[in-house]
C-alpha cells in the first residue's frame, strides 16, 4: 500500500470532522476543495458520510416504548419506598391494653399493642424514614373498627394496608399469606411456609410474624404451632392470642387453654380436589396444622369441597 | 417538595438515559437495573446538586459510572469472554424489505460501536446518538472536553476500518 500524500494526511482530521458535522465552516471549505481534487480522499469522505447517515439512522432508532416504561415504574415504586413517610398516629384504650394505630397516605402501616413505658417508646419512633404526627382525628373511624371487632360486632377490617414497613420481600409475602386466613380459621408456620412455595422455611415464617407490624389487621394470631400450640405472640403476651382466637370462635382445649382442639375443627391439608375432612379423617389431626375451620361455611367460601371419604357435609362437627 | 422535583427529572429523563444505557448493554434486564442504579443514586445526590446545574448532563456522568462499574465487575466475572459477538436478535432491528441496505448499515455501524474500547464508545455514543457538548462529555468520561474529541475521532475512524469492504462509500447523489 503506498502512503498518503502529506496534504491529504493533514486534512484527514477535518475530512472526517467535516463529513460528521463537526467542522466549523472555514474548515470544512477547506475539505471540500481538496476533495473535489483528490478522488482517494473524496473515497474516504463519502465513506465517513455513509457511517454518519447510518449513525443518524441508529439515533432515530428508539428501544420498544414498552420496556423503558417497564423500567420507569419500577423505579418509581422504589423511590416511593425511599422517601420519607408521614404517618399519622392515635393512641387509645382497648380491652387488650393501650393500641396505637398509624397510617400513610398509602394505608394503615402500623397497629401496636403499646409497651408498658407508653407511647414514647412506640416502634414508630424506630422506624426508618419516618415522621410521626399525632392524628387529629382521621384515624377515629379506624379506632372505631378495631373496638368494634375487639367487640365481636365486627369480623372484618377492610383497610388498605401499607406493607413498606416489611423489612424484605419474603416478609411481605408471609404477612400477605397471612392476612388471607379467614376469621375463625387457623394456619400454621409450616403451613404458611408452603403458602408462599418456601416449605422448607419455616422458623424465618416464625421471625416474620415476630415482626409483623399490623397485627390484629394480618391475623398472626390465628397462625400457631404445627401442633397446635399457640406459641409466641406479642413479645410474652400469648394471652392476647387467646383472647383473639376465643373472640373468633376458635376452640382451645379444656385444660390447655395455650392449645387448639384440633379434634373440634375441620381440617385440609392441600390436597390436587382441594377436599376439607373431619378430624376423625385418618391421621390428618396429628400431622402438622396445614389449615383449620371452625365452621363449614368458611372452608367452603375458600373454593373447599368435602371430603369424599369422610364426609364432613354428612357428619358435621356440633358448634 | 424536593421529592415532587425530582419526579420531574424522571420524567424528564427517564426515557432518554434508558435509551442510552440500552444502547451500551448488551440485555433488557441490564438497561433496567442500570437505569435503576443510575436514578437511585442521582436521588441521593439530589439535595445536594447545584440549583444551575445541568440536570441533563450530570444524569449521563451518573449513567456513565454506572456503566463503566457495571464492566468492571462483569469483566471481572467473565475475564475469559474477550470475543463480543453480535447478532441480528441482540440488535433487535428488523427494517422493511426496501431499507434493508440502510438497515445492513446500520447493523453493521452497530456492531462496529460495540466493537470500540470502553472510552471511545461512551464518548461517541454520548456524542454521536445523544448529542452531548464536549465539556460532558469529558466531564462523564473524566477527561478534557479535548480528549473527549480524540476519543469520538478515533472512533470514527476505527468504525471506517471496520466497516472497510463491507460499506460503499455514500456517494453525494444519495444524499
Amino acid at each position: 500500500m503506498t502512503s498518503k500524500p502529506r496534504v491529504c494526511v493533514a486534512i484527514e482530521p477535518d475530512l472526517v470532522a467535516a463529513a460528521t458535522g463537526e467542522a466549523e465552516a472555514p474548515a470544512a471549505e477547506r475539505v471540500e476543495t481538496h476533495v473535489a481534487s483528490c478522488p482517494s480522499c473524496r473515497d474516504d469522505f463519502a465513506r465517513y458520510r455513509a457511517i454518519d447517515s447510518a449513525v443518524g439512522a441508529l439515533r432515530a432508532t428508539a428501544p420498544p416504548p414498552g420496556d423503558a416504561d417497564t423500567a420507569r415504574e419500577r423505579l418509581i415504586a422504589r423511590l416511593a419506598d425511599l422517601r420519607p413517610r408521614i404517618l399519622g398516629y392515635r393512641v387509645f384504650p382497648s380491652s387488650l391494653g393501650p393500641i396505637l394505630i398509624a397510617r400513610s397516605e398509602h394505608g394503615v402501616a402500623l397497629v401496636e399493642y403499646l409497651p408498658r413505658e407508653g407511647v414514647s417508646a412506640s416502634r414508630l419512633f424506630r422506624m426508618a424514614g419516618v415522621e410521626a404526627r399525632e392524628d387529629r382525628g382521621d384515624l377515629e373511624r379506624l379506632e372505631r373498627e378495631l373496638l368494634e371487632y375487639l367487640d365481636g360486632r365486627r369480623r372484618q377490617l377492610n383497610w388498605p394496608l401499607d406493607f413498606r414497613g416489611a423489612r424484605s420481600e419474603f416478609e411481605r409475602a408471609v404477612l400477605e399469606a397471612t392476612a388471607a386466613v379467614p376469621y375463625g380459621a387457623v394456619s400454621s408456620y409450616t403451613g404458611i411456609a408452603g403458602e408462599i412455595g418456601k416449605p422448607s422455611a419455616v422458623r424465618a415464617v416464625a421471625q416474620a410474624l415476630r415482626h409483623n407490624p399490623l397485627p390484629i389487621v394480618v391475623p398472626c394470631h390465628r397462625i400457631v404451632g404445627a401442633s397446635g400450640d399457640l406459641i409466641g405472640y406479642a413479645g410474652d403476651r400469648l394471652s392476647l392470642k387467646e383472647q383473639l382466637l376465643g373472640l373468633e370462635g376458635v376452640p382451645t382445649q379444656p385444660s390447655h387453654a395455650s392449645k387448639i382442639a384440633r379434634r373440634a375443627l375441620y381440617h385440609y391439608e392441600p390436597n390436587p380436589s382441594r377436599e376439607y375432612c373431619l378430624p376423625t379423617c385418618g391421621d390428618i389431626a396429628r400431622r402438622p396444622i396445614g389449615l383449620l375451620f371452625s365452621r363449614r361455611e368458611q372452608a367452603e367460601a375458600r373454593g373447599l369441597v368435602p371430603c369424599t371419604t369422610c364426609h364432613p357435609e354428612l357428619h358435621p362437627l356440633p358448634e | 417538595m424536593e421529592d415532587t422535583a425530582f419526579d420531574t427529572v424522571v420524567t424528564t429523563h427517564h426515557g432518554e438515559i434508558f435509551r442510552y444505557l440500552r444502547r451500551l448493554s448488551w440485555r433488557l434486564g441490564e438497561a433496567d437495573d442500570l437505569s435503576q442504579e443510575t436514578f437511585l443514586r442521582a436521588y441521593r445526590a439530589w439535595a445536594g446538586l447545584a440549583p444551575d446545574a445541568n440536570v441533563r448532563a450530570w444524569l449521563f456522568t451518573i449513567a456513565t459510572n454506572v456503566y463503566r462499574n457495571h464492566v468492571r465487575s462483569e469483566r471481572r466475572r467473565y475475564a475469559a469472554h474477550a470475543t463480543v459477538r453480535t447478532t441480528r436478535r441482540e440488535l433487535e432491528l428488523d427494517g422493511p424489505e426496501e431499507e434493508a441496505m440502510a438497515g445492513e448499515m446500520k447493523t453493521l455501524t452497530e456492531a462496529a460501536i460495540r466493537r470500540l474500547p470502553l472510552k471511545q464508545r461512551l464518548a461517541f455514543t454520548l456524542r454521536k446518538l445523544h448529542e452531548l457538548d464536549y465539556e460532558a462529555i469529558g466531564q462523564s468520561i473524566e477527561c478534557s472536553p479535548e480528549s473527549a474529541r480524540a476519543h469520538v475521532f478515533q472512533a470514527l475512524r476505527k468504525i471506517r476500518t471496520t466497516l472497510n469492504g463491507h460499506v460503499q462509500p455514500l456517494r453525494e447523489s444519495t444524499r
